[in-house]
C-alpha cells in the first residue's frame, strides 16, 4: 500500500538527517514538512541531485519523475520544503 | 588471500608526457624512475578511447568492455528532449546499461576494491568488496561508498580528510577556464594532496583487505594537463624559461614524482606474483584555438538563441554550461561543450517544432556539409571530421548519441557561448583530450615487449578479467590484450570466452520498468567547466 503524506515527511526527515549529518550548515532545528531544502538547510543544486538519488534508493525504491517537481513552467523551483517533497510522493510513488 | 591484478587508473595519461617524465632528462634527472622500470620490464600500448574521448563514455567503457552505444553514457550530463524543452540530469552508476567489471568479479566469486572511478555512484550492488566513488563532492561521499566503508577509512587512516579527498565542483570548473598565473599555480597544487588521499585509502585496502582485483584511479592528471599542458609537452618548452615557467614545470614533476612514489608503494605491497595494468581514458594534446559551435550554427540558421528577460535565472542560466535557446526555432545544436556532437530536433508528432522524419538523412547531409565549410583565419578547415552516430555508436542506445560528432583539427571541445567570432585563436596553447591514452602492463606472466600495436578502450576490461582468470563474456566487444602476455603465460592460461554479462548492469537494477523512468530530473547549473 501506498505511503501517506505523514509516512513520507517522517521517512524524509530520517534520510534528511543522515544525508546532512556531515554538513556544515548553519541548521540546528528540528527538521519539519516547513523545513526549506535551500533556505534551511543550506542546499545547493548538486546537494539536490544527490538527494534524488537517495530518495529513489532508499524511499521510492525506483526511479520516480521528479521533473514534476522541480520544474514549475518550464523554469526550476527557487526551493522545496520536505513537505512538498511528500505531496508530490503521494502522487508519483 | 593475494592481489592477483592491480589496476592503477591515469585519467586522461599520455605517453607524449610519461615518456618525458620516464627518462633522463638534462637538469631535471628521471622524476618518475619506478614506472620507468616497469616500463623496461613490461609492455605498452597506445590505447583509443571512445569516438568521443571523454572521461564519463571512457571510463564506462573500460568498466564495461563495450562501447557507449551500449553502455549508454555519453556526457557528463544526460539530457532528453522533450519537443519544447530539454531536461537535464548528471549521469550515475544507475545509467550504466551493461554490467561492470566489479560486478563481473564478485559474482564468479573475487573480490574488488574500486576506488575515485567515475560512475560507481551509488555504489554498485552485488560488489564483493569495496568502493569509494570518484566525482563524488565530499559532502556525498559517505553515502555514496560502500556502507560502513567511509567510517572504517575515517577511523584507521591518520589524516583521513573527506574534503581534501573528494570532488569539489566549484574548483573543478576552473579546469577550462583561463587562470591567472597564480591561480595556475594553486590548481596544480590544489591536486598533490587530494591525490596523497586516494593513495592512501588504497594503500590501506591494499594492505589490509587484498582483495582479488584491487583498482585505483589517479585523476589529477588529466586536471593538471588541462590547465599546465605547456609546462609538460615537450613540443611546447619556450627558448628563454621565465621564472614562472620554471615553477609551473617545478609543481607539475612534483605531482608526477608523488604518482611514482605511490606507484612504486603500491606494486611492492601487492607482490611479486600480482599482474599490474595502467590505463587512461585519452591521452592529450594542445588545443589552440575555440570554436563557438553554437554561434556557427546560428550563422547557418540551425538555431536561434533563447531571449534573455534580464532576470537573474536568466542570467545564471546564460552563463551555465548548458545549451540555452529558442527550443521552438532550432532545429540542430550543441547541448554542451564535453559533448563536441550535434543533436538533431526531430518533431514527433504535427506541431511539434524540429524537422520532419522523412527529412532526417537530407538535413543531416546538408548540415555535415555545411559544418565541413568553417575555416579559421589562416584558412584552415576547423572540422575535420563529422561522425555519424549509427557508424560509431552502434549498440542499444544509439539513439542517445549525439546525431552528428565532431572532430576538430586540434582536437578542442567546442565552446557554446553566445559569442563571436566563431573561431577564435587562444591566447596559449591549453591542454585537450587526444584519442590515444595509455595502457601498459608489468609483472608475472608479463612480456618485456616493449611498446606493441595500439589496441582498444574496450580491451580494458577483458585483459583485467583474463589477469583474475575469468573469462571474456561473450557479449563483449573488447578482447584481452594478448600481446601484453608471454608465450608460456598464454599457454598454460589460454584466453577463453565465456558466458554473455548478467543483466543489464546497474540500470537494470535500479529500475522499477516504469515508463516514467524515461523522463529526466533536473538542470544541473554548476557542472563541469568545459568552457573556453
Amino acid at each position: 500500500m501506498a505511503a501517506t503524506h505523514a509516512e513520507y515527511v517522517k521517512q524524509l526527515i530520517v534520510l534528511l538527517e543522515d544525508f546532512t549529518q556531515d554538513w556544515d550548515h548553519e541548521f540546528e532545528g528540528k527538521m519539519t514538512p516547513d523545513t526549506r531544502l535551500l533556505g534551511d538547510l543550506g542546499f545547493e543544486s548538486i546537494d539536490i541531485i544527490q538527494l534524488v538519488v537517495a530518495i529513489e534508493e532508499d524511499i521510492s525504491k525506483k526511479k520516480v519523475p521528479f521533473d514534476k517537481l522541480l520544474m514549475k513552467d518550464g523554469r526550476y523551483v527557487d526551493d522545496l520544503s520536505i513537505g512538498t517533497i511528500a505531496d508530490f510522493l503521494v502522487g508519483f510513488v | 588471500m593475494t592481489t592477483k591484478t592491480l589496476f592503477i587508473g591515469m585519467d586522461g595519461c599520455t605517453f607524449t608526457v610519461l615518456n618525458e617524465m620516464t627518462r633522463d632528462l638534462p637538469g631535471e634527472g628521471v622524476t618518475m624512475p619506478f614506472l620507468a622500470g616497469l616500463m623496461a620490464k613490461g609492455s605498452r600500448a597506445n590505447l583509443r578511447s571512445t569516438p568521443n574521448p571523454l572521461t564519463p563514455p571512457a571510463w564506462a567503457s573500460i568498466m564495461t568492455g563495450v562501447g557507449p552505444g551500449q553502455h549508454g553514457v555519453f556526457d557528463f550530463i544526460r539530457a532528453e528532449d522533450k519537443g519544447g524543452e530539454v531536461y537535464w540530469t548528471l549521469y550515475d552508476s544507475r545509467d550504466v546499461d551493461s554490467e561492470m567489471i566489479w560486478s563481473i568479479a564478485s559474482r564468479q566469486g573475487k573480490s574488488v576494491a574500486a576506488l575515485n572511478f567515475p560512475l560507481t555512484a551509488p555504489p554498485p550492488k552485488h560488489v564483493n568488496g569495496s568502493i569509494v566513488p570518484g566525482f563524488i563532492p565530499a559532502k556525498h561521499l559517505r553515502r555514496n561508498s560502500t556502507p560502513g566503508l567511509f567510517e572504517r577509512l575515517k577511523e584507521a587512516i591518520p589524516g583521513f580528510d573527506a574534503k581534501e579527498l573528494a570532488w569539489d565542483f566549484d574548483n573543478e570548473k576552473q579546469a577550462l577556464e583561463v587562470l591567472n598565473d597564480n591561480d595556475m599555480e594553486q590548481w596544480v597544487r590544489y591536486h598533490l594532496p587530494r591525490e596523497e588521499q586516494w593513495f592512501n585509502i588504497a594503500e590501506y585496502i591494499l594492505a589490509n583487505d587484498k582483495p582479488d582485483l584491487m583498482a585505483v584511479m589517479f585523476d589529477g592528471t588529466d586536471k593538471i594537463q588541462h590547465q599546465a599542458w605547456q609546462f609538460v609537452d615537450p613540443n611546447l618548452v619556450p627558448a628563454e624559461k621565465t621564472d614562472f615557467y620554471n615553477r609551473m614545470r617545478a609543481v607539475c614533476r612534483e605531482y608526477f614524482a608523488n604518482v611514482d612514489r605511490y606507484i612504486e608503494k603500491l606494486v611492492t605491497l601487492a607482490g611479486p606474483e600480482c599482474q599490474v595494468f595502467f590505463a587512461s581514458d585519452h591521452g592529450f594534446t594542445a588545443t589552440v584555438e575555440t570554436l563557438r559551435i553554437n554561434a556557427f550554427l546560428e550563422e547557418l540558421g540551425y538555431l536561434k538563441w533563447a531571449a534573455n528577460d534580464g532576470s537573474e535565472q536568466a542570467i545564471r542560466r546564460e552563463a551555465s554550461d548548458f545549451a540555452n535557446l529558442d527550443w521552438a526555432n532550432t532545429t540542430a545544436y550543441c547541448r554542451t561543450p564535453s559533448s563536441n556532437g550535434i543533436h538533431i530536433r526531430v518533431s514527433t508528432k504535427p506541431g511539434e517544432p524540429g524537422i520532419e522524419p522523412d527529412d532526417y538523412v537530407p538535413f543531416r547531409d546538408k548540415l555535415i556539409e555545411d559544418l565541413k565549410t568553417l575555416r579559421n583565419e589562416d584558412g584552415e578547415p576547423v572540422i575535420v571530421d563529422v561522425l555519424k552516430r549509427e557508424e560509431w555508436f552502434p549498440g542499444q542506445h544509439m539513439e542517445r548519441a549525439c546525431d552528428l560528432t565532431l572532430v576538430l583539427r586540434d582536437n578542442g571541445f567546442v565552446s557554446i557561448r553566445n559569442l563571436k567570432p566563431v573561431v577564435i585563436k587562444r591566447p596559449s596553447p591549453a591542454g585537450t583530450h587526444h584519442p590515444d591514452g595509455i595502457f601498459m602492463a608489468y609483472g608475472k606472466g608479463i612480456a618485456a615487449n616493449g611498446q606493441v600495436d595500439r589496441l582498444d578502450i574496450r580491451d580494458v576490461c577483458p585483459t583485467l578479467l583474463y589477469s583474475l582468470g575469468l573469462p571474456t563474456p561473450s557479449d563483449f566487444e573488447g578482447k584481452a590484450a594478448e600481446p601484453f602476455f608471454t608465450e608460456n603465460w598464454l599457454a598454460e592460461h589460454p584466453v577463453k570466452v565465456g558466458k554473455a554479462t548478467v543483466g543489464g548492469g546497474e540500470k537494470a537494477k535500479a529500475e522499477d520498468m516504469d515508463e516514467e523512468e524515461k523522463r529526466q530530473i533536473i538542470e544541473q547549473l554548476q557542472m563541469l567547466g568545459y568552457m573556453e
